[in-house]
């Protein structure tokens, strides 16, 4: 059932533990299309883990994923014991939303333009002409076309970043997932990132980005939420949130370190 | 009665008749026997030049004693040899030959002298292009061997080592077994289990089958090892964005892990197939005959230390192309990293 406010993600009570420790506590969380949510928190506080979460590379064990309006990603036994849908499902699910990592992640040994091609070519099985094109067309979007036939290890961190970018972007998802897309680059480079983040956001793409740049977050984002001990502690608008009415003190102190 | 006394008779004659040769035979002989006899006793106290002078009384006799002349000579030439003064013993197997041409004993003599009397380089050589067709055969086996493990126990252990890495407890199970048994034991007694244990069991192998087999599983166990590590050696973020982007576990295998292993595993899987160069020598005990195995049957056929050499330098050779066909290998294989 596709409505036209209807949550592209909706997220419900999404727990995560590692032994003892629950990393992610029952977290709700409902993303229109196109809205661009940041979360921020302290390290530790299941930001990551959220976020991998929604991209099935960790296995939940409370909660619902639902997607564009069906129920995702978990099937129940038998036994009544839920599990991780089939990994064919898994792998299609997937690629409809795409995710950037901390470290890039790039394949070292294939070119900047294989890179991109990766995806619809193994994944969606493509022709190489067709995958080149869409390559291509990605590379271009994050201005890197010159680079296509280098390797990885001769980029810039921030290039690498806008590679792993258009790998993701060009599976065409529906979602974008940003695990401190800046975190592990040099100051002068973060820029060139969040130029290529920002014009996505203008083309109308849904993202949810983690990060610890509060400049980038009260520009871009619809929506700030602030994370800790696994458990959203507030949210709002960036104009509420950086404008000291908050109350929290915890969300005050550490947006007092961070600033 | 009558019958038998007429055949003994005959038999009788013969007899007498021998034994009569024989004495007129000692008679003669008996000289000649003393010679050889003091001529040992001084071989024995180690005095050549004397027993050679003893020697040197047997004379030419054309007569019905030419054996004791041809001994004498030979005996004289040896002696002589042992003192090395070849032209003095060439002389002596000389002697024999001007009266008996075809002696083969004097001819063999003398080459042998002719041989001794060569540069030793040229001796060596000789020996070589005598050794080398055999030699040449046993190394294209020993390369057949080796292809035939290179191409296989990649194979083999990249099964092992995904089987070791899979969270399915049976399959990893059984590949931890399979990397215990094999390594654990040597090869020789693996191969030995082979071609003469199992035929016990009722399956008979033939050599060439016991050997690539025995060969196969104990290096697919090592590079099994070898290839879980490398595998295990790439970064997890790897695999995570493979997943990322939608890859299965094995698409993301297969077009992001292995490859990268290649570059990380081509020294230590070069030193296995050098090794491994070396480890085919012991085929040689299941009857298979390779480089090792004729160079054994020359060194033991002509007593000659050539034919060692001579398969040592093989050997050698083969590692060394190896180890630089590896080099290049990883060198190719680690061309992204170049900046
Ligand atoms: N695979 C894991 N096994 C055990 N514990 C884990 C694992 N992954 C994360 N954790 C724990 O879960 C908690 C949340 O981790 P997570 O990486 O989600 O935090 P984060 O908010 O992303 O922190 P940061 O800002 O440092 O990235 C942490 O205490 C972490 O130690
Ligand atoms: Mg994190």
């Amino acid at each position: 059932m596709k409505t036209a406010n209807q949550p592209l993600l909706s997220l419900k009570g999404i727990t995560k533990r590692f032994g003892a420790l629950t990393a992610v506590n029952g977290v709700d969380l409902d993303v229109c299309p196109g809205e661009i949510v940041v979360i921020i928190g302290p390290s530790g506080s299941g930001k990551s883990t959220l976020l991998r979460s929604v991209n099935f590379l960790e296995e939940i064990e409370e909660g619902s994923i639902t997607f564009e309006g069906n129920e995702i990603g978990y099937v129940k036994s038998k036994h009544g014991r839920r599990h991780l849908d089939a990994p064919a499902k898994i792998c299609e699910l997937r690629s409809e939303i795409g995710m950037v990592f901390q470290h890039f992640n790039l394949f070292p040994h294939m070119t900047v333009l294989g890179n991109v091609m990766e995806g619809p070519l193994t994944v969606q099985k493509k022709s190489p002409e067709a995958a080149r094109e869409i390559a291509l067309d990605m590379l271009a979007k994050v201005g890197l076309s010159d680079k296509r036939d280098v390797y990885p290890a001769t980029l810039s961190g921030g290039q690498k970043q806008r590679v792993a970018i258009a790998r993701a972007l060009a599976m065409r998802p529906k979602l974008m997932l940003f695990d401190e897309p800046t975190s592990a680059l040099d100051p002068e480079l973060i820029g060139e990132v969040f130029d290529t983040i920002r014009s996505l956001g203008k083309e109308g793409m849904t993202m949810i980005i983690v990060t610890h740049q509060m400049g980038f977050a009260k520009e871009m984002a619809d929506r700030v939420i602030f994370m800790e001990k696994g458990s959203f502690v507030a949210q709002g608008t960036p104009e509420d949130f950086f404008s000291n009415q908050m109350e929290h003190d915890r969300i005050q102190s550490f947006l007092n370190r961070i600033m | 009665m009558r019958l038998f006394s007429g055949r003994i008779s005959k038999k009788t004659i013969l007899l007498f008749s021998c034994l009569f040769l024989l004495l007129v035979q000692a008679c003669y002989a008996a000289d000649y026997d003393q010679i050889f006899s003091d001529a040992n006793d001084a071989m024995g106290s180690g005095d050549l030049p004397a027993a050679i002078a003893i020697l040197q009384k047997v004379k030419p006799d054309k007569g019905d004693d030419s054996g004791a002349f041809v001994r004498s000579r030979m005996q004289i030439a040896r002696l002589q040899f042992a003192l090395k003064d070849m032209n003095a013993a060439s002389a002596s197997a000389n002697e024999v030959l001007a009266l008996y041409p075809d002696n083969s004993e004097a001819l063999n003599f003398i080459a042998s002298v002719k041989k001794e009397q060569k540069p030793r380089y040229v001796v060596f050589l000789e020996d070589c292009l005598r050794f080398l067709p055999q030699l040449l055969k046993g190394a294209v086996m020993t390369i057949t061997l080796v292809v035939c493990i290179i191409v296989i126990s990649p194979l083999g252990g990249l099964l092992i080592a995904l089987g070791r890495i899979s969270t399915f407890k049976p399959v990893s199970g059984l590949c931890w077994f399979f990397i215990w048994l094999f390594r654990g034991t040597p090869l020789l007694l693996q191969l030995f289990f082979i071609y003469y244990g199992l035929p016990s069991l009722g399956i008979t192998f033939k050599p060439f089958t016991a050997a690539i087999l025995g060969l196969g599983l104990n290096y697919s166990a090592y590079l099994g090892e070898i290839i879980r590590g490398g595998i295990q050696s790439i970064e997890h973020g790897q695999m995570e964005a493979a997943k990322a982007i939608g890859m299965s576990y094995w698409q993301a295998m297969r077009r992001v892990i292995i490859p990268q292993t290649y570059k990380r595993l081509m020294p230590p899987i070069g030193n296995e197939f050098i090794a491994l160069i070396k480890d085919t020598a012991l085929v040689s005990t299941i009857a298979m005959v390779e480089l090792m195995r004729s160079a054994d049957q020359m060194f033991n056929a002509y007593f000659n230390v050539t034919a060692l050499i001579l398969a040592a330098f093989i050997y050698l050779l083969f590692t060394t192309i190896f180890t630089f066909i590896f080099e290049k290998i990883e060198i190719r294989a680690g061309i992204y990293e170049n900046r």
